[in-house]
């Protein structure tokens, strides 16, 4: 699932884990996100999420998904702005498993989710 | 200071032919820009003497190394991966028996290049040596440019973002302007040195592991013999060599052999195997 | 406080080359080129306000050409086929991306707004309590682009004063 409220940056990201043959959703902010995940049979594997988002931010968001026993299981990624210190332990501590700096290349992306063991092929533990 | 149209029209041609790199006409200042960095690595006075004595002398490794200046190619921290789960996995318990007594561990970073191998080596060490014991790693690299990039220790946001995990770049990088730099209580483990594999190197402690990789690909084979000649002498007897993914030892100096390690490979001197060792797989 | 002192104009040049590097020029053949030519046109705007610690704005600015090229490279589209939704959302997030970096070169404390994308040239009428700091200005295949840092008139005085 893909989480930011730019459609632009959906697009890049859709692009890239489609290559990773994932299936994508999409949601503008995560409020929605959550709405539409209460409707999935199932938990997508991955949530690449924004932090600042309208109606409901990303941290707000990671937050709520590891206090949801339906969705523990879910590996989130930040993909933001945000590049503070601070910032990134703020989102590890409430439960995000990785963090993606923008601007992000695609090797640099694809690589962090190979760090998740999300990528299918090559080497990997 | 631009490239000359014949220099272009050379490089075009190269790469094409090589690696099927196609250079449209009027990026002339990008082929220089990417060259300059090159030309100073080799010692030319400048890109097109650099590309004068290439077309006088045509040599692979010149050739490898304008390829690669013009693949936007991005270093990585933990390049590869295996090398670094066999140093923890496979290496350190080997050597937490082998230097009970001393409790340390010296390590070679050798063609360090902006030093990420190394501090990923470094990174290594303080996630999976046990307490009490020490660790010293150098890094090497012909380029003095280079040498000062690694001892300032500073990595863009795009660099950091690429192979290193969230929770060590918090851990172990702090913020610097637009940077970010290693922390000084890594850095303090780290030191950096001008070297050339090619020529004889200085008497130093031998290490315990060597990481030499992606360096032997850009020699012929009579250099490849004399690089590894020269680094087995800074080896310990039981120590352990690592090389690039698509580099071996194998045809070039019997003086080395393989050994599982984890899921990839590594290399010890021979005759000072002692029997029963580490050689997992 | 001046942001030149905490942002520099090296650090701003660096940031840009990035956003490009990753989205806009992967392959490493059209890179922005700087031309220093703070009076060039621009069709288009975009910006982030920055607000706390620190007050001004982050602007990205353009020929409607360069950002249709922009919006293709970040929606695999041809240039032609992209609306203006599409330019306006684009730009945006050129803005908040920059913005974003700069945010944290600047003292802590700071928040960004979100992006106003304007279809119209960019000029200081846009930022009337506000001076520009910095800037870069270049060309990107041949299309005017700048971005350019404002700090709030209010704060510059201050600054001074100290």
């Amino acid at each position: 699932m893909v989480i930011d409220d730019s459609r632009a940056m959906r697009m890049i990201l859709k692009r890239i884990v489609a290559k990773l043959n994932f299936e994508v959703t999409e949601a503008g902010d995560g409020q929605e996100a959550l709405d539409l995940l209460a409707t999935m049979p199932e938990v997508p594997d991955l949530a690449l999420i924004d932090w600042n988002m309208p109606n409901m931010n990303g941290l707000e968001f990671v937050t709520k998904v590891r206090a949801d026993p339906r969705l523990r299981e879910m590996t989130l990624v930040m993909v933001t702005t945000e590049s503070e210190q601070s910032q990134i332990v703020r989102a590890l501590a409430a439960g995000a498993h990785e963090y993606v700096i923008k601007p992000f290349t695609e090797g640099a992306m694809i690589e962090k989710l190979a760090l998740l063991g999300l990528v299918p092929t090559g080497a990997n533990s | 200071m631009t490239l000359s149209a014949a220099d272009f029209a050379f490089v075009s041609a190269m790469v094409r032919r090589e690696a099927a790199i196609v250079l449209a006409p009027g990026k002339e200042y990008l082929v220089e820009a990417r060259l300059i960095p090159v030309a100073r690595q080799v010692g030319a006075a400048s890109v097109a003497d650099f590309l004068a004595n290439l077309q006088r002398r045509p040599n692979q490794a010149d050739q490898r190394r304008i390829i690669d200046a013009l693949t936007t190619n991005e270093t990585s921290w933990f390049r590869d991966r295996e090398p670094f789960s066999a140093v923890t996995d496979v290496v350190l318990p080997d050597l937490v028996q082998s230097r009970a007594s001393s409790r340390k561990v010296r390590i070679w970073s050798a063609a360090s290049s902006s030093g990420q191998e190394a501090y990923s080596l470094a990174i290594t060490m303080e996630e999976a040596l046990p307490t009490g014991w020490t660790y010293e790693i150098m890094g090497s690299d012909i380029s003095t440019e280079m040498v000062k990039r690694a001892e300032t220790a500073e990595y863009s946001q795009v660099e950091v973002n690429r192979g290193l995990p969230a929770t060590q770049l918090v851990q172990y990088f702090e913020r610097a302007g637009a940077h970010w730099r290693i922390t000084q209580g890594l850095r303090r483990n780290v030191s950096f040195k001008l070297m050339n594999l090619t020529a004889p190197l200085p008497a130093m402690p031998p290490f315990d592991v060597i990481f030499l990789r992606n360096v032997l690909i850009y020699f012929d084979v009579a250099t490849k013999k004399s690089v590894l000649r020269n680094v087995a002498r800074l080896l310990r007897p039981d120590g352990w060599l690592f090389l690039g993914a698509a580099e071996t030892t194998i045809g070039i100096d019997d003086n080395y052999e393989r050994v599982a390690a984890g899921r990839t490979s590594a290399y010890r001197v021979r005759s000072a195997v002692p029997t029963g060792a580490a050689r997992k797989g | 406080m001046s942001v030149e002192t905490v942002v520099k104009e090296g650090d701003l040049a660096e940031m840009v080359e990035q956003v490009w590097v990753s989205y806009l020029d992967p392959e490493g053949i059209s890179p922005l080129i700087t031309t220093g030519d703070e009076n060039q046109p621009t069709e288009v705007h975009s910006s982030v306000s920055i607000t706390g610690s620190w007050h001004g704005h982050l602007v990205y600015a353009s020929s409607t050409q360069a950002a249709k090229r922009a919006a293709a490279a970040f929606l695999a589209m041809e240039p032609e086929e992209v609306g203006q939704e599409d330019i306006s959302d684009v730009l945006g997030e050129l803005a908040n991306i920059v913005g974003g970096n700069v945010k944290a070169m600047l003292p802590a404390g700071c928040f960004l707004s979100l992006p106003t994308v304007v279809m119209a040239p960019q000029t200081a009428s846009y930022f009337p309590a506000a001076e520009r700091i910095s800037g870069l200005y270049g060309v990107w295949d041949g299309e005017s682009v700048s971005i350019s840092m404002w700090q709030s008139s209010s704060d510059l005085q201050k600054g001074e004063a100290a």
